[in-house]
């Protein structure tokens, strides 16, 4: 047993009662990021953070953070670190100022690490697409299987135990969808929960700052500390910071609807017998479970307007990675040449398909049957999912139809299974409601995970519910190969 | 002519708040170049807009000057383009939902007549970076970069150079007095893009319209209008067709010049700005605005007439705002207004002038000017009122009545019996002017009135020595 196995709260005893130090976790987390062969880092930095683990005196014994070593996706700004969002056309670039989570991570004397690998521009749901190249899943030593991405580096790492939590984002499912493979919790809460200040945006309407942990109580705590008012993110919520951990062991008994048409569209023994075992749990303690229609048509169109929206946010938030300001700067003749050979060189096939389709979204002649369509049928979405949870507390579905996709293997875009089960994580940030992801099972020695998606707001709720779930599964605190450390 | 010109007007205005209109950097123009940027001026991945509420107060205060109808749902939206002055790639404007709709101006046409000009859309815009172009590279100040802009878009109801000319005033002076912005055309801080078409009188339908950049004073919309009318017009009588082009009007020739013709326009493919959601403005807040909007050029063009002024005068002392300023300051609740208006509108600027020295930079105390007007109103003749006032822009620690003692200056006297005793006396002295008077020799009176100012030591008026000489020549 190590300290770093254990949960945030029981780090923080240890730590308080000096039976370990912030410098001997952050040398332990180092090592274990050394180790890793997932390929889940941009950087480790090893000097920073023993400087700064050293430099930390007494065990501050109200605050669970002081001296927790973590990692962060590379597309939060760290001053004075290079970011470079895997994407080549930030190669090099450091930024002048702190992602506000980052901040608030420095002012809890949390240890950062080193910053994680990502699908380029957090663009990409497989962990393949970043300038490193894959980035493993630790469940799978023969690296067949994908992370699942964007955040695939901060997945792969709380997944093999290298932190106890990393800094995630959100914007279809990049958090929630690899905390499925990796067998780890993944938390995007409440859209203007947390400031995203700092986050390099991919789509804001749909990014989130999410993160990953093993202990739900951990993923509570986090929620506690991350919230807030921010006002350099002029979206963040001016409403009260939510408690989470100090009200995560109200017994309460909550009521769950079980989108039945995803249920439909999984094939999966494995993952459907654990499914329903778990919904069985659930009703045993008292707890309602009902099967509810979402429609099948609004599911198979949530891939779509996802695209839409999403490309169509990209293109233009991503239109000042031009050589100009920052990143690197290939000369022209004139300023367009300038641009066009940093956006060229700098962005990987994939991006430049996702830009194309952005901008053709948005132009003139299209936007109505193309946008302004996904808009409205976004809203249309919306309003179904809101519309369920006046009834119930949490919409509760398996988070993904599979384990782990093996790499290379293309799924069949139109199916049922691709189109609703695989994509139906976007709906927590069409409606941007607080939602997570919980290990469920194993099968073949590959997680798969439950999601639980909330009442906007209602964090408080949701993690005492991630504690029933949790408790029902009995998955909480695992890691790949914690048996061997 | 057989044509009506079509004008319509767009005017930018940057507006001089004390920080940027999404960010917190500093907004005085007057820094090294690249000293007022933030990290979100420069586009930095992960920074996000910030309203700047002073701009939407501003833009408030003109639009209900414009008699518009206010939006109470402030939103934004992005524009996308590349240019290199533009950091974002996009530019954060109000394209769907501008914060003031429809209203109008007034204006005097070229006859005198007062016309209507109404307004489509005034909205809250960010600027882009300035740019300085060299043979072989150009340079970028990003100090522009995110100033505040507000956005005046007219209906094409303007149908000469003159009543673009007044519209653009009347705008600047609204700009100007409701402490939005400098309003300097010269400068830049008040930018006009203007809009011209003809068509025959009678029809409806627009002509091909030309766009005019590069106008920097209100004297050059006119004339280029002016211009530009009579050549479209040469064209059509000709038999041509007008190209659609953007022109610039060149001063020295006092012609526009082709600078580029259109092609199809750009598609900015506009979307809301995701990253600021949509703020309400409470009914109080909107009314607050209006109601500590400072004083604006019409309402103080009306007091100052009820003071007394001519309109003439009242326009003169409003051509800055500094001058208005200091008028209202030394005609305090009105008192002495009109003298104190002669002396601002002749003495004063001649002062000014003379040294090329702005009013903020005249020396002398508003309230001492207030009391030198009262001086002469008391009979203080407007010569030792001006001796007064030189003697206290050189000596700064004595006040008007302590500058009428150093300078031995005395009122001189009405009184009607010491008057007369000395006319009596210098007529008496003086026959052959009696007898050059009644030849008809005007010269004369001016002689008599001296010799009576000098036997008097100048202690009596002049004017009154005039009136009694003449009647007790009259008499004789």
């Amino acid at each position: 047993m190590n300290y770093l196995d254990l949960s945030i709260a029981d780090i923080h005893a240890a730590l308080v009662a000096k039976k370990v130090t912030p410098l001997e976790l952050t040398k332990e987390a180092l090592k274990r990021a050394h180790e890793s062969k997932d390929n889940a880092f941009e950087m480790i930095l090893d000097d920073e953070a023993i400087a700064f683990a050293s430099s930390l005196g007494e065990p501050e014994e109200d605050n669970l953070l002081w001296g927790i070593p973590y990692l962060a996706k590379d597309n939060f700004s760290t001053k004075g670190l290079p970011t470079t969002a895997s994407s080549n056309v930030l190669n090099g670039y450091k930024p002048l100022f702190d992602a506000h989570v980052i901040d608030v991570l420095k002012q809890k004397k949390a240890v950062l690490i080193g910053k994680t690998t990502l699908d380029e521009l957090a663009m990409g749901g497989t962990g393949t697409t970043g300038h490193l190249g894959i980035t493993y899943n630790p469940y799978d030593p023969k690296h067949e299987r994908m992370m699942g991405g964007s955040s695939c580096g901060s997945a792969a790492a709380v997944a093999a135990g290298i932190v106890p939590f990393a800094l995630g984002s959100d914007t279809g499912d990049s958090v929630r969808k690899p905390a499925s493979y990796g067998g780890v919790i993944g938390v995007k809460p409440t859209w203007g929960r947390i400031s995203r200040y700092g986050l390099f945006p991919f789509a804001p309407s749909l990014d989130h700052v999410g993160f990953f942990t093993r202990y739900v109580s951990d993923a509570a705590l986090l929620c506690d500390v991350l919230s807030g008012r921010d006002e350099m993110d002029s979206t963040s919520s001016e409403k009260p910071v939510p408690h989470c951990l100090e009200k995560l062991s109200e017994e309460k008994k909550p009521t769950f609807a079980v989108l039945s048409d995803i249920v439909d569209s999984i094939h999966d023994e494995t993952i459907l017998s654990s499914f329903r075992a778990l919904c069985q749990k659930l009703e045993e303690q008292g707890c309602k479970v009902t099967y509810v229609p979402f429609g099948k048509e609004a599911l198979e169109s949530i891939y779509a307007t996802y695209i839409v929206i999403s490309c169509a946010e990209a293109t233009s938030n991503d239109a000042n990675l031009d050589g100009i300001k920052f990143g690197p700067y290939y000369e022209g003749k004139t300023y367009q040449e300038v641009m066009f050979n940093a956006r060229t060189k700098g962005f990987s096939e994939l991006i430049k398909r996702r830009f194309v389709i952005g901008s053709f979204c948005l132009m003139a002649e299209n936007q109505d049957v193309l946008f302004l369509r996904a808009q409205r049928n976004r809203a249309k979405i919306v309003a179904k999912t809101n519309e369920i949870l006046k009834d119930v507390d949490f919409i509760l579905v398996p988070a993904a139809p599979s384990i782990a996709p093996k790499l290379g293997q293309s799924s069949d875009k139109l199916s049922d299974e691709y189109l609703i089960a695989d994509n139906h994580l976007a709906l927590g940030n069409f409606a941007g409601l607080p939602s997570v992801t919980l290990p469920l099972g194993y099968e073949e020695g590959m997680p798969f995970g439950v999601n639980l998606m909330g009442r906007a707001f209602e964090e408080e709720e949701l993690f005492q519910a991630c504690r029933l779930v949790s408790d029902s599964t009995g998955l909480e605190g695992s890691y790949y190969g914690k048996e061997d450390k | 002519m057989n044509f009506e010109a079509v004008i319509g007007l767009e005017i930018h205005v940057e507006m001089k708040t004390r920080s940027k209109m999404f960010s917190s950097s500093p907004n005085s123009f007057t820094r090294f170049p690249n000293t007022e940027v933030t990290c979100f001026d420069m586009a930095y991945p992960g920074t996000m807009p910030r309203v700047n509420k002073a701009a939407v107060i501003n833009a408030i205060r003109v639009a209900n000057a414009l008699h518009m109808t206010i939006d109470p749902l402030v939103r934004f939206d992005r524009k996308n383009y590349f240019y290199a002055d533009l950091p974002k790639g996009f530019q954060i404007t109000q394209q769907f939902h501008p914060i003031g709709r429809e209203g109008y101006l007034e204006i005097k046409g070229r006859d005198g007549e007062l016309k209507r000009i109404g307004i489509e859309r005034i909205h809250m815009e960010e600027d882009t970076c300035k740019q300085l172009h060299f043979a072989s590279y150009s340079l970028l100040d990003y100090n522009r970069a995110g100033v505040p802009l507000i956005e005046i878009v007219s209906h094409p109801e303007m149908r000469n150079g003159t009543e673009a000319m007044r519209y653009v005033e009347a705008i600047r002076n609204i700009v100007l007095f409701s402490g939005t912005s400098d309003g300097k055309m010269e400068e830049g801080s008040l930018r006009c893009d203007v809009n011209v078409s003809l068509r025959p009188y009678g029809t409806k339908k627009f002509g091909t319209k030309v766009e005019i950049k590069n106008l920097n004073s209100t004297k050059n919309i006119e004339s280029a209008l002016d211009y530009e009318i009579l050549r479209q017009s040469a064209i059509l009588l000709s038999g041509g067709k007008v190209q659609q082009e953007t022109r610039r009007y060149d001063e020295a020739s006092g012609k526009t010049v082709l600078m580029r013709v259109k092609t199809d326009a750009v598609d900015y493919k506009y979307f809301p700005e995701p990253n600021i959601t949509p703020i309400r403005l409470s009914p109080e807040f909107v009314q607050n605005a209006i109601d500590t909007c400072p004083e604006l050029y019409d309402s103080k063009k009306a007091r100052y007439v009820a003071l007394g002024l001519s309109e003439v005068d009242a326009d003169i002392l409003l051509s800055s705002l500094a001058m208005a300023k200091y008028f209202e300051e030394a005609s305090i609740g009105g008192k002495f207004a009109k003298t104190v208006a002669n002396f601002l509108i002749s003495d004063v600027n001649a002062y000014l002038n003379k040294n090329g020295i702005s009013i903020e930079e005249f020396p002398l105390k508003p309230a001492y000017l207030n009391e030198l007007a009262g001086l002469q109103e008391d009979g203080f003749t407007h010569k030792q009122v001006m001796q007064a006032l030189n003697y206290l822009l050189e000596n700064q620690d004595v006040n008007p009545k302590g500058a009428l003692e150093a300078l031995h200056i005395e009122k001189q006297s009405n009184d009607d019996g010491l008057v007369l005793a000395f006319v009596n006396d210098v007529l008496a002295a003086n026959p052959q002017s009696i007898a050059d008077f009644k030849a008809g020799k005007d010269r004369a009176l001016g002689f008599l009135v001296g010799q009576v100012m000098k036997a008097a030591k100048g202690k009596v008026n002049p004017s009154a020595v005039s009136k009694v000489m003449l009647e007790e020549l009259k008499k004789r």
